[in-house]
């Protein structure tokens, strides 16, 4: 190595070299000093990094973080609670064990099958026994939702292999109470049906992968469980009274177009789905339509009245039958005199209503009818309400049955929505099952003249009221209850068993200013002690309607008035 | 420029320090957040079964049996009156058991 130093050449004029700025050097130095500018100026500009990113941390502050799936990861779903009106609890999510097992770890598969039929006896046992001995598997169901009591049977068994998850179940905490309009959910919490199926379509269940449960709002229904338990109860005692094989009835607020109660009886139960697919307990309440009889004699009369062809005193001759073709109608309870349009509908006469709806017109009587969405099928929250059944034709013969109630068939819910209108001042208002709110504006459409409103109310009344009439069963004191009987035959092959029918009593009160209408319908009851032999309306559905305004009323806060008041008589 | 680098380098080290203490602190706290969270949760399904107990315990169809039991009934028509009516029967003495 060569000793060869530069010869330091010191000038007072020049600065030494050592003090030179790197960029002022020249040669080795000068790379040797830029390197460590550069590495100098490096580690000061992370440094400056990590220090403004640490000020940016401490001011911005704690920054949330979202991860997002493409594809939801869930084995159940979380859904809100359903309150009715009064935020009465009727459904609700509770976290519950799940059993699965881990085949790879299950030492002997036939002996856990064996173990866990003892204690779950619904166990497919084969099933089980297929899936326990496929080893490649990691994770399969056994039973999901048992009860904590069961899951800590299943755990002192000590089996390996198997294991607890907490899952989401939904639950019923008032049983078969309403249970045609909860509906049901499927394993995974998803709805099934009814209001359930709506909270899945327009309110949301959210997938969730435990048990967390929904943080969404309850679902309000329009139901007061009270009055739907007098409802449910009274339907019970009918269905047994009148020897029976169901009853169906539904109270709505005439205003609103809320429906208070709605049960059809034989009920089921929201937590066994497999109910709902069973005929005898069907909903006969929106699930099916049916011919119900002189009830709708309220909409032939209204017809004739609103169009101005007769008033309440119009006289008609219903003392010879109405023979149309092959066809004779004829009335039970005539009286062999001609009557007035008011006794018409009093007396129920089958012959005066024909001759009403005759008197108005095919057209006249289809518009009528088709405003008041007895035509056309509807909706509610619950599902699709069954459709109307209409005649093909619309002839002559069509006209007068259909004045008298048969020959065409709707729900009783549907024709609720429908009566209501008749006696709420003419508006016609969709039914719903969710609870509206205070204030807010009801969708309504006039159909009716408030006129010919007051006077269909007055009538109702009258049939309550009048030695004559045949709602007199269905009175209450105090509570101004008016209202139509109606008898149908049931329709089978070849025509109507005489003696098979559907009784039903369409009321509203108090009548001075009607707020709710109640319908109830009983399937073929019988002649009995009970109803003194009789199968008619007046002797089964009218007292039970009766009995049902005299529990609900004070619930719905009706005050009682001693006198029928704001009635005058029918003009 | 010497001091500039070592100043630089301390405040590196110091902020790698300060960012170690700070995301363990974040984890400490995250930690206790879900322990909180899964607290609640339990709170809230426990609350949300007995809910469902008492909605169960308090149905009209369980409750009716034990009122008639007790000997109560519905409420009837005559037993609603209006408060003016009331105080009428205090004004004019008519007030008498029914």
């Amino acid at each position: 190595m060569s000793q060869y130093r530069r010869p330091v050449i010191i000038s007072p004029g020049l600065p030494q070299r050592r003090n030179r700025a790197p960029w002022q050097r020249h040669g080795r130095a000068h790379t040797r000093d830029m390197r460590a500018l550069t590495v100098s100026l490096s580690v000061l500009a992370m440094s400056l990094a990590i220090a403004g990113q640490l000020v940016h941390l401490a001011l911005a502050g704690q920054t949330s973080m979202t991860t997002t799936l493409s594809h939801p990861i869930a084995n159940s779903f979380a859904r809100p609670d359903i309150v009715d009106r009064h935020g009465r609890l009727l459904a609700t999510d509770v976290a519950m064990p799940s059993l699965f097992a881990d085949p790879s770890r299950v030492v002997d598969p036939n002996v856990v099958v064996e173990k866990l039929s003892e204690l779950l006896p619904g166990l497919d046992r084969e099933a089980l026994r297929r899936k326990l001995s496929d080893r490649g598997r990691r994770f399969v169901w056994v039973q999901r939702g048992v009860s904590p009591a069961m899951a800590q049977q299943i755990h002192n068994l000590g089996l390996p292999g198997l294991s607890f998850k907490q899952e989401l179940k939904r639950a019923y905490p008032a049983g078969r109470l309403a249970g045609h309009v909860l509906g049901s959910v499927n394993i995974d919490n998803k709805g099934l049906s009814g209001i359930e199926q709506h909270i899945d379509a327009v309110v949301g269940a959210d997938p969730v992968l435990g048990a967390q449960r929904s943080r969404k709002a309850p679902v309000q229904l329009s139901l007061d469980v009270g009055v739907q338990h007098a409802l449910d109860d009274e339907l019970a005692r009918a269905l047994r009274r009148y020897q029976a094989t169901a009853a169906a009835g539904v109270v709505m607020d005439v205003n609103s177009g809320e429906v208070i109660a709605a049960a059809s009886i034989p009920g089921v139960d929201p937590m066994q789905p497999a109910q709902h697919q069973e005929t005898r307990r069907r909903d006969r309440v929106a699930g099916g339509s049916y011919e119900l009889g002189s009830i709708f004699k309220a909409f032939t009369v209204a017809m004739a009245l609103e169009a101005g062809l007769v008033t309440v005193n119009t006289k008609l001759d219903v003392t010879k039958p109405l023979v149309e073709g092959r066809h004779t109608i004829r009335d039970g309870h005539g009286g062999g005199r001609p009557l007035s349009v008011a006794e018409v509908f009093t007396h129920s006469s089958n012959v005066g209503a024909g001759l009403l709806a005759l008197a108005a017109g095919p057209k006249r009587q289809k518009l009528f009818l088709d405003n008041f969405r007895l035509l056309t099928p509807i909706k509610t929250e619950a599902g699709r309400v069954a459709a109307p059944q209409l005649p093909e034709q619309w002839q002559r013969i069509e006209q007068i049955t259909i004045a008298y109630g048969h020959g065409m068939a709707v729900s009783p819910l549907q024709f609720a929505a429908a009566y209501s209108a008749l006696v709420n001042g003419g508006s016609y208002v969709a039914p719903t099952f969710l609870r509206r709110v205070a204030g807010e504006s009801v969708p309504r459409q006039r159909v009716l003249s408030h006129a010919t409103s007051r006077k269909m109310r007055t009538l109702m009344r009258l049939n309550v009221t009048d030695r004559a009439g045949t709602g007199g069963r269905a009175d209450v004191p105090g509570y101004r209850v008016g209202g139509k009987t109606g008898t149908a035959e049931v329709a089978s092959v070849g025509g109507y068993k005489k003696k098979t029918v559907i009784s039903s009593f369409s009321a509203a009160f108090p009548m001075d200013e009607p707020r709710y209408v109640v319908l109830v319908s009983v399937f073929e009851p019988k002649g009995n002690r009970n109803s003194g032999g009789a199968i008619t309306a007046s002797r089964n559905a009218a007292p039970t309607t009766g009995r049902v305004i005299r529990r609900i009323a004070p619930l719905l806060n009706v005050m009682p008035a001693g006198t029928v008041t704001a009635l005058s008589a029918p003009r | 420029m010497r001091l500039l680098s070592i100043s630089a380098l301390f405040m590196a080290l110091a902020s790698a320090f300060l960012l170690y203490s700070l995301n363990y602190d974040a984890r400490t706290l995250e930690a206790r957040l879900r322990a909180q969270e899964a607290t609640a949760e339990t709170i809230r399904a426990d609350i949300a079964v007995l809910k469902a107990e008492r909605a169960h315990l308090a149905r009209p169809g369980r409750i009716e049996p034990l009122a008639r039991a007790q000997g109560l009934k519905p409420i009837a028509e005559r037993q609603v009156v209006k408060m003016r009516e009331i105080e009428n029967r205090l004004i004019t003495g008519s007030a008498t058991p029914r």
